[in-house]
């Protein structure tokens, strides 16, 4: 399934095709355009609409994000049996204005029940749910070495992990004193257990 | 309970070089501000050179010193590149020089440019060095109107981004101001009631308050279209984004530190 939030269809009418030298925009056609539909350009919306992709305006709320109305809308058309193997990518979700990114973080935070993954270029986030013990298997030809794990939103009295360079062992992290950052993946599997929700951060390798 | 002291803030420092900065308020009005500017290693933002010219000391990262390097010349088409480097030279390049080309630290070290080689660490970063040695360096005989202007801290590697914000909550007691094109973010420490002073020209209307370390149980607003009054944010819950700034003075009391962020104008 691939759902476009409102301005990431311009994004895919106009960069699509030229990431790909595939001229061809009727390969690239979301299922879903979906948002306040404040940012999507009218030729484009009208291009996906003929194509076949629903267009879901939800202009009438703005208590949500577009990000939180895109998961919403991934969590209520995915059957439950499906719903413990769907794993959302989500792209553009860093970078740009910081209350965005912000508030596309704790998406993942609102539904720390799915399995969510923000990518731009350089790296990939996700959280790590402090009800689970965790197991990160690292794609070395993608991904790394650099890493790092973040208590955001609340501190972690006892993290320990195993896999990195530098790893935690009962350690307490929060801002403003010690998180850990620049850290360097050591091994193919990475463990972490923690008393807080964290979030991760991995590399992502320039594959040109 | 007597109340906080108050903390005021301005971004009067990226107002264009025409207009001057508006006079200081309330505690700075004693002290004139002074400047530092550091350079992290992405590239520059349109207003480098604005704030590079308004600062007193300016510091690059390592790699810092190559985006300044080639990026100033491109942000000032018009002037000739040799002069431009000439210009906009660095007082110092810190770090542990993994990521600066040896041709640049040659170039700036023979124009005098202080270069400070340290190993890698791995409890503190490269923003957190910089600020370390400003702080042992101070450009004035005075410290306490120093603001420290952070150029390429957002965006990136995602750990480096949340390495700089850290810094900002381990030197609360310094003002510290992360710069993008698009955002400015700074702490509010909840150890102060604050005053943000908006310059309409050029930041906002976009807003938003982030409690980054620990969950908010109690923040107050003004100034805000959609104010907090005694309204509690955590990550999972409530966090106050996209809001808009609608008055000229916002007002923030919290009992947690709390993360300030405004988009900047396009124009700046």
């Amino acid at each position: 399934m691939r759902i476009c939030a409102d301005g990431g269809a311009n994004r895919i009418f106009d960069e699509m095709s030229q990431m790909t030298n595939d001229l061809d925009r009727n390969r690239y056609i979301p299922e879903i355009v979906e948002g306040d539909m404040d940012s999507i350009r009218p030729e484009v919306k009208r291009f996906y609409s003929s194509q076949g992709s629903k267009i879901s305006d939800k202009s009438h709320n703005q208590e949500t994000t577009d990000l939180h109305k895109c998961i919403s809308s991934i969590r209520h058309r995915t059957p439950d049996h499906e719903k413990a193997n769907l794993c959302v990518l989500v792209t553009g979700a860093l970078g740009g204005r910081f209350d965005h990114e912000a508030a596309n973080i704790n998406v993942l935070y609102v539904f720390s029940d799915m399995r969510i993954v923000l990518l731009s270029d350089d790296c990939l986030i996700q959280l790590l749910p402090k009800t689970h013990h965790h197991e990160i298997y690292i794609e070395s030809s993608v991904e790394g070495p650099h890493c790092g794990i973040f208590p955001i939103g609340a501190p972690s009295t006892s993290t320990t992990t195993t896999g990195l360079k530098w790893n935690l062992s009962d350690a307490e992290m929060r801002f403003g004193s010690m998180i850990s950052t620049s850290n360097i993946v050591d091994s193919d599997k990475v463990t972490v257990q923690s008393d807080a929700d964290l979030l991760w951060t991995i590399s992502l390798r320039n594959l040109t | 309970m007597p109340p906080l002291p108050t903390m005021t803030h301005s971004s009067s420092f990226l107002l264009p070089s025409s207009s001057p900065p508006a006079p200081p308020t309330g505690a700075d009005a004693e002290n004139a501000v002074s400047y530092a500017v550091v350079v992290l290693n992405q590239r520059l933002p349109r207003f480098a050179p604005l704030l590079w010219t308004r600062a007193r000391l300016r510091v690059c990262a390592d790699g810092g010193a190559n985006r300044v390097f080639d990026g100033m010349p491109d942000l000032l088409p018009g002037e000739d590149p040799d002069e431009v480097r000439v210009r906009y030279k660095p007082d110092a390049i810190e770090g542990d020089m993994d990521s600066v080309r040896p041709e640049v630290k040659e170039y700036y070290s023979s124009l005098g440019t202080q270069i400070i080689d340290d190993s890698p660490d791995q409890d503190t970063t490269d923003l957190n060095k910089c600020i370390s040695f400003i702080t042992r360096n101070p450009p004035g005989p005075d410290n306490s109107n120093l603001f420290i202007l952070v150029l390429g801290a957002l965006g990136g590697r995602f750990d480096h981004e949340m390495g700089n914000i850290n810094v900002l909550h381990r030197f609360s007691n310094t003002r510290i101001i992360l710069l993008s094109d698009d955002s400015s973010i700074f702490l509010l420490p909840k150890t102060h009631s604050h005053e943000i002073h908006i310059e309409r020209s050029v930041e906002g209307p976009h807003c938003g308050l982030i409690p980054m370390g620990a969950p908010s149980s109690s923040s107050t607003t003004t100034g805000l279209r959609w104010n907090l009054d005694n309204t509690s944010m955590n990550f999972g819950g409530l966090l106050s984004t996209s809001n808009i700034v609608e008055e000229e003075i916002v007002t923030v009391t919290s009992d947690s530190d709390l993360i300030w962020t405004i988009s900047l104008r396009k124009h700046t």
